[in-house]
């Protein structure tokens, strides 16, 4: 087969549908990132807009421009638009988009799992938008504290939009999150061990690892103030034994992490793109590694400085005043990398070079201004002024915009085949750069000055007249200088000057291809020896469309990739991925109507909802499997791979484990909350203690340990060649037990609307109904698949991810019942 | 997976050191424990008792990254699981270093 004849065939197997029905129905990487990238943008641009309105209004003082009711929901909007639907979806999108090819594979792990999170975060964000439209944006600031955000001060739906639809957005981040751990651990080119891995790639395992611990305890917390909102269980107030600085610790438990997983991905883009402009390789890669781990993990341990001027004992201030100053080690590791990569070879000024000179000018900056906010005395001065708007805008504009600005011209040619031709970009990057300064330079000044952040207005005898001019003139020039980036951006697109294959001569994965890419990506897999396959073989591209790499005879019509090895990247699995389907666009639909009816408080819908995304979630892996079993595949002469279905611990199993991390990390916040709560709030102990029935906490606790027990046995069974059927049905036997003990302790909850207490234990009650649920569906589902054929002694795979739940569902339905049983029993 | 667990484990292991140190702080002063051991305030010699815990656990640790029965194969897996290791341990002494010199619930 020559290259031509491959490409037609792969084309065929692996195209989106024609026009609009393909956008709905694509799951692959490369239309599905641009999409994403795309839709981030428009996010910008409309966060950009509502920046631009707010210095407009602090351009002058006792403005008139806003009242304060839409000026609160101006700089509300700002924030979460940037926060929630820009950045993260940013760096969704590029990894979405590049992994794959920079791995060497042919799409990311679960396809699928990919559309249904990009329609998780399009119907979640225009959810907002339609808000913002009809003037009940949110409006209490982008970290919604209580007891302003609570029913009491903020009674209308404006909060509530903020909480039900970054929910659902953040569907999309769990997604996004899942989807590239697994892809970066198990889909690689064959010998890309670990160290061979390129930096992008570690960045993006780190970040994604982060956003599966990180953002649980803003879910958390979300759902906690909107149940009193909607329901009057009183977490956040303190008079029923509530406490609104737990929203604070379960904000800032996510807020923290979120700037390093906003920063991460665009270190990432530097140590990618920094060596390529300097004509040599990236300095201190193991050092670079083991920083930003360092880096991920401080993150976690910094949270509560954003809290210093609430009152916490000295010492709590001292833990985290000093983990926020160890925290700048590691990022200059990083730093002094780049800055060495630079001296070692020959920096060229090209327009991605420019943007990250910017970035290092503005990130340090930000980065030392973060070691003063670090330092208490410092920062009880200068909490909630202008100077920690100015610092967190040096960060993240710094820190995220400049970086992937620089990997918006990196990588443009690649998405587009085609070369600039005009120098508007220079221009731009001018204006940006002095305009950003300009702007954030003086609000440092006028914040130190005194002046509040998302003050309305100011009189002219405050003196900040002539500083907020200069800023806002400053923040114009910067949005022109954007403005010109998107027309630069738009004229490459439109203007079709071909360009070459590997414009910048890099070494890595994705430019070993045509562009702009097929949907295939490699017409046949890459033998992988280091870091920079492409500049040991300039020719590496060409081999490979000739297929003399894996997998390179299409089969059957099939989707095939390989999985490999985590540490040694040895080949060890065959995949066949699913083809297009409209299913992910639907099911995120049904939850969209899941959210919007909590929204506007139309709750018979509600079950109609879950019912129709359950229904929808069976059908979609119902379609996975195969009634025989699958032969061996042949991936190149003399190599032979069984089928991901054989694998015990199969991409599935793998997904599996690091959704229940997050459903893990979700949970231990609520135990956190609880115990918060018990230990700091005013108003406990509870007037009355739970006093349940001790023979249901029994049957509970029998459900619990029986059902692991079962599972196994289903297991061997089923390698025996026996039938399984008997484990699993004592499997769903204690799923159901469990869920009988979960749904007791929440009907004789004592008043949960009365005390915390109460509403903690329902809502711990509701976690465990919630997951036993989940085991009897899944222990129903497997049994259908055995029933059906579905399963063998070699398909073995959807045994392990079944037992993955219950085993989780046992030890959460052990703890919930401990915490409901145990103070009443102990007092 | 044991590779990368080999490298995430000491700064995951500072995280929930760091985590019960200030849970166990939380605790003596929402519960106001009190008292004294051997004339010694009983909280700072709570506290105090797992920092060094925490250090210890911390240079056990790194020693085990250092073992060649439990160091990794990988040079790269090696030398990155060390350099945490020994974040993991300037962590633990530098942050939670308060218990020693600062007041404990003012």
């Amino acid at each position: 087969m020559n290259a031509l004849e491959r490409h037609r065939r792969l084309r065929a197997i692996w195209a989106s549908e024609p026009g609009m029905r393909g956008w709905l129905s694509t799951v692959n990487h490369n239309d599905l990132g641009r999409m994403f990238l795309l839709t981030a943008f428009v996010f910008f641009g409309i966060g950009g807009l509502l920046a631009m309105l707010i210095r407009a209004q602090l351009a002058t003082p006792h403005s008139a421009f806003a009242g304060p009711q839409i000026y609160n929901q101006i700089f509300t909007m700002h924030g979460t638009i940037m926060m929630f639907l820009f950045a993260i979806p940013c760096f969704e999108g590029l990894a979405i988009y590049l992994l794959p090819k920079i791995l060497g594979t042919r799409d990311l792990a679960f396809p699928r799992l990919t559309a249904y999170g990009y329609w998780c975060y399009v119907f979640g964000g225009v959810m907002l938008l339609v808000a913002m439209l009809l003037g009940i944006a949110p409006d209490a600031g982008w970290f919604i504290y209580p007891p302003l955000s609570g029913a009491i001060h903020s009674p209308g739906i404006n909060t509530d939009f903020w909480l039900i639809g970054i929910t659902f957005v953040e569907i999309s981040a769990i997604a996004a999150a899942v989807e590239i751990t697994v892809s970066v651990l198990k889909y690689r080119a064959p010998g890309m061990a670990l160290d061979k891995m390129p930096i992008f790639a570690w960045y993006a395992l780190i970040t994604a690892l982060m956003i599966l611990t990180g953002f649980p305890p803003l879910i958390l917390g979300s759902v906690l103030l909107e149940l009193e909102r909607a329901f009057g269980l009183p977490f956040f107030q303190a008079e029923l034994g509530g406490d609104s600085l737990l929203w604070q610790h379960l904000f800032w438990l996510f807020g923290h992490p979120e700037v390093y997983i906003i920063f991460l991905p665009a270190a990432g883009v530097i140590s990618t793109v920094l060596p390529v402009m300097c004509r040599t390789t990236l300095l201190g890669y193991g050092w670079i590694v083991a920083a930003a781990v360092a880096l991920a993990f401080l993150s976690f341990g910094l949270w509560v400085h954003h809290m210093f001027t609430t009152g916490i004992p000295h010492m709590g201030l001292a833990f985290f005043s000093a983990a926020s100053t160890l925290v700048a080690v590691p990022t200059a590791v990083q730093i002094f990398a780049w800055i060495g990569t630079m001296w070692k070879g020959r920096p060229e000024l090209h327009l991605p070079m420019l943007h990250i000179l910017g970035f290092f000018c503005t990130f340090v900056i930000g980065g030392l201004t973060g070691v003063m906010v670090a330092v208490v005395p410092f920062d009880w001065q200068a909490h909630d002024t202008a100077f920690i708007t100015a610092h967190l805008h040096y960060v993240l504009f710094g820190g995220f915009v400049f970086p992937i600005l620089a990997g918006v011209y990196y990588w443009l040619p690649h998405v587009t085949g085609q070369r600039r031709v005009f120098r508007l970009g220079e221009v731009a990057f001018a204006l940006v750069f002095l305009g950003f300064h300009v702007t954030f330079l003086a609000m440092h000044w006028v914040g130190l000055m005194g002046q509040r952040r998302r003050i309305p207005t100011y009189a002219p005898e405050d003196g900040w007249t002539a500083i907020n001019l200069i800023s806002s003139v400053g923040s114009f020039v910067l949005a022109i200088g954007l403005a010109m980036i998107l027309i630069d951006v738009v004229l490459h697109v439109l203007i079709a000057a071909r360009g070459r294959r590997n414009p910048w001569r890099a070494g890595t994965l994705e430019w070993a291809m045509m562009t702009p890419p097929p949907a295939y990506t490699f017409a046949s897999l890459p033998q992988v020896d280091s870091r920079t396959p492409l500049a040991d073989d300039p020719h590496l591209a060409v081999r490979l469309a000739r297929g003399e790499g894996y997998l390179a005879t299409p089969r059957e019509g099939a989707r095939e990739t390989l999985c490999v090895d985590i540490a040694s990247g040895r080949p060890d699995m065959h995949v066949v991925y699913p083809a297009n389907t409209r299913l992910p666009v639907t099911m995120s639909a049904l939850t969209g109507v899941f959210f919007l009816s909590l929204l506007v408080k139309f709750y018979w819908t509600v079950p109609l909802a879950l019912a129709g995304v359950a229904i929808l979630a069976c059908k979609w892996v119902w379609g996975n499997g195969r009634r025989e079993d699958p032969e061996p595949v042949q991936v190149r002469e003399g190599i032979t791979l069984a089928n991901a279905a054989t694998a015990r611990r199969s991409p599935g199993w793998w997904g599996t484990l690091l959704l229940l991390s997050a459903d893990a990390t979700f949970f231990g916040a609520l135990l956190f909350g609880f115990a918060f709560l018990w230990t700091v709030a005013p108003g406990w102990p509870p007037p009355e203690w739970f006093a349940g029935a001790m023979v249901m906490a029994g049957i509970g606790g029998f459900g619990a340990l029986i059902g692991p027990a079962a599972m196994r046995q289903a297991i061997r069974a089923n390698r025996r060649g026996d039938t399984a059927l008997p484990g699993i049905g004592l499997a769903l036997v204690g799923a159901l037990a469990v869920a009988a003990a979960c749904a007791a302790v929440m009907v004789q909850t004592p008043a949960p609307m009365g005390h915390a207490y109460g509403a903690t234990l329902l809502v711990l009650g509701a976690y465990g109904l919630f997951h036993a649920g989940l085991g009897a569906l899944m222990a129903g589902f497997l049994a259908a698949r055995v029933l059906r054929g579905f399963t063998s002694r070699v398909r073995q795979a959807e045994f392990s991810i079944v037992s993955l739940w219950i085993d989780y569902l046992s030890v959460i339905g052990l703890l919930v019942l401990l915490a409901a049983y145990l103070p009443g029993f102990l007092s | 997976m044991k590779d990368i667990l080999r490298i995430l484990i000491a700064p995951l292991l500072w995280l929930a050191a760091f985590s019960a140190v200030y849970g166990l702080l939380g605790l003596i002063c929402g519960h106001g424990i009190g008292g004294t051991v051997l004339g010694l305030s009983l909280p700072r010699v709570l506290l105090i008792a797992a920092y060094g815990l925490a250090i210890l656990l911390q240079a056990a640790l790194l020693a085990a990254l250092y073992h060649p029965r439990l160091a990794a194969r990988s040079g790269f897996v090696r030398f990155v699981s060390r350099i945490t290791g020994w974040a993991g341990l300037v962590a633990a002494g530098y942050t939670l270093f308060p218990v020693a010199v600062t007041s404990s619930c003012l």
